[in-house]
């Protein structure tokens, strides 16, 4: 069995999954509230957080798994990329059961972790593949011929998506996390009642700076009383503008690659609209799709240690000066 | 009783292990290794399997994980905890937290023994310690208020006061100019040795794992948006 640990941003995770991508078991301790007052997650307070949580959430994956450290027969976790402090805490704690074990333990690139995720459980894709990843942190597209590393072919310039739903949820005074709030509003709401921009930086990138700033000037434009009113329609379209973009990229993506196998991740993916689209493309174009469960879709350990799998172990002691990276080099 | 202990309060990394025998087996970094910048991730495991080593222990022969709470640099002190915290919990070892500023003092050979770390952003961790054991409880202050409280104490030039930690070498020249002498730079006392941390621990009690956290000392940088 394989122990995962993931504590990149804001939620602290550990999991476990057998070498034949099973999930024993999936634990995640969301600090989401801990950061809502201030806006955004405030990285020495999740590093404080994911300190006070790891030993339990470990205890906890372990035993939902009906296992014991025991039983474990090497740990993966996150080197990166992510907030330097809070990585250090996960890493820390890996290392140190890892060593005191003697067991082998895979560092892991968390935006693989997104982009294997669904190899899991019990309908695993298979290469070659394209996987659309959109959180909070992270957007991009990436084709994966090999399960060992991906390759990205475009991705966000400024914002990522999941950031351009919180940052749209703010001015509409929607509170944080700002993509479920947004998701809510717009089912009450016309998604062509305002033309907002899809900026079209490159062939497969996205940038989602413009559309925030085009909903900044609507509702100004509005006035208080007038947006307070349309703000469903605000929401909508505003939704409507980042889920077209996504979808978008991805159609050309899998078009230019000649791709049949699609697979989606990230917090984003937890969007409705986003499943729709994405579906309803996938459907016109021929395509299998996988849409991972949400909890394998949002930050979490059992990707961490389902990409492990395919990474390459470091026996021990080989892996005592392990250093966290808040930046990793593009994967090739 | 075999006692690992080690401390990441500062940017030095120190480990140590205390043998059942008496036998210490220490990495005790040099005085620059406290202006250098931190790397405990990287440094941290590795002196802990060299005093394992030269100690003839493996993870499974100790009795009690000692580790430096701080106060200190904060990514410090996670490392450092969350490392100390996992070994105990795969190697069955007791955990014991101890002071980094009782173990600091321990290392000045004087009978006023002023711990100083520095706290960065022109702040100090202090704490005084005489021969019956802890005067001045761990604070954070500016050199300035701390100086104060010193004199109120009526501790300003007192025979027998000597500073030392990175933060007595920070502010090395406020303090002597105010009658509190600073260790020689090149002193080792300077840095928060592991042996003392690892004695210490032979009279700390054991504490559950997740109730061992760092002392920060100071609330995060952040505000509230509303
Ligand atoms: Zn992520």
């Amino acid at each position: 069995m394989i122990l995962g640990i993931e504590t990149s941003c804001d939620d602290t995770c550990a999991a476990v999954v057998t070498r034949a991508g099973e999930i024993r078991s999936n634990v995640v301790a969301s600090q989401g509230l801990l950061h809502e007052r201030y806006g955004g997650v405030v990285p020495e307070i999740a590093s404080r957080r994911h300190l006070e949580l790891i030993d339990a959430v470990i205890a906890d994956a372990l035993e939902r798994a009906g296992a014991s450290l025991d039983d474990v027969r090497e740990v993966a976790v996150t080197r990166g990329p992510g907030l330097i402090g809070a990585l250090l805490v996960g890493l820390s704690a890996a290392k140190a059961l890892a060593a005191a074990r003697g067991l082998p333990l895979t560092p892991v690139d968390h935006l693989h972790g997104h982009v294997v995720a669904s190899t899991l459980g019990p309908d695993p894709i298979e290469p070659p593949y394209l996987c659309l990843v959109a959180s909070g942190g992270h957007t991009f597209i990436a084709r994966v011929d090999d399960l060992r590393a991906h390759r990205r072919l475009g991705g966000t310039l400024d914002d990522a998506a999941g950031e351009a739903f919180d940052k749209g949820a703010r001015i509409l005074g929607l509170g944080y996390p700002g993509g479920p709030a947004i998701d809510r509003l717009a089912r009450a709401g016309d998604p062509e009642a305002f033309p907002f921009p899809r900026a079209a930086p490159g062939e497969l990138d996205f940038s989602f700076s413009g559309v925030k700033t085009a909903l900044l000037y609507a509702v100004r434009d509005l006035g208080e009383r007038e947006a307070e009113r349309r703000k469903a329609d605000l929401a909508a379209s505003y939704q409507s503008a980042i889920v077209e973009a996504l979808v978008a990229r991805t159609r050309t993506a899998v078009e230019r690659e000649g791709i049949e196998r699609l697979a989606i991740g990230g917090g984003v993916a937890a969007n409705s609209l986003l499943r729709e689209r994405i579906a309803q493309a996938a459907g016109e174009l021929g395509l299998r799709l996988w849409v991972p469960d949400f909890s394998l879709c949002t930050d979490n350990a059992a990707m961490i240690a389902g990409a492990a799998r395919f990474g390459e172990p470091i026996a021990h002691p080989g892996y005592l000066a392990l250093d966290a990276a808040a930046r990793l080099e593009a994967a090739a | 009783m075999n006692v690992l202990g080690f401390d990441t309060s500062t940017a030095a990394t120190s480990a140590c292990v205390l043998r059942s025998d008496g036998e210490a087996f220490e990495v005790a970094p040099p005085v620059e290794a406290l202006a250098a910048p931190p790397v405990h991730a990287r440094e941290l495991l590795p002196a802990v399997a060299r005093c394992l080593e030269r100690a003839c222990l493996g993870f499974a022969d100790l009795d009690a994980i000692a580790v430096g709470t701080g106060p200190g640099t904060f990514t410090g002190l996670r490392i450092g905890i969350a490392t100390a915290r996992a070994l105990a919990g795969a190697s069955g070892a007791e955990l014991r937290p101890v002071s980094s500023l009782t173990a600091l003092a321990a290392g000045i050979e004087a009978p006023l023994r002023l711990a100083l770390i520095d706290a960065k952003r022109g702040e100090l961790f202090a704490a005084l310690h005489d021969e019956r054991g802890v005067r001045i409880p761990p604070l954070a202050a500016r050199p300035e208020g701390l100086l104060e409280r010193l004199r109120a104490e009526g501790l300003l030039g007192a025979e027998g006061l000597l500073a030392a930690g990175d933060g007595s070498l920070r502010f090395r020249e406020v303090l002597e100019a105010a009658g509190v002498p600073v260790a020689e730079p090149g002193s080792a006392s300077h840095v928060v040795r592991s042996l003392h941390l690892c004695r210490l621990a032979l009279d700390a009690e054991p504490t559950p794992p997740e109730a061992v956290l760092p002392d920060y000392l100071r609330p995060p940088d952040a505000k509230p948006q509303s």
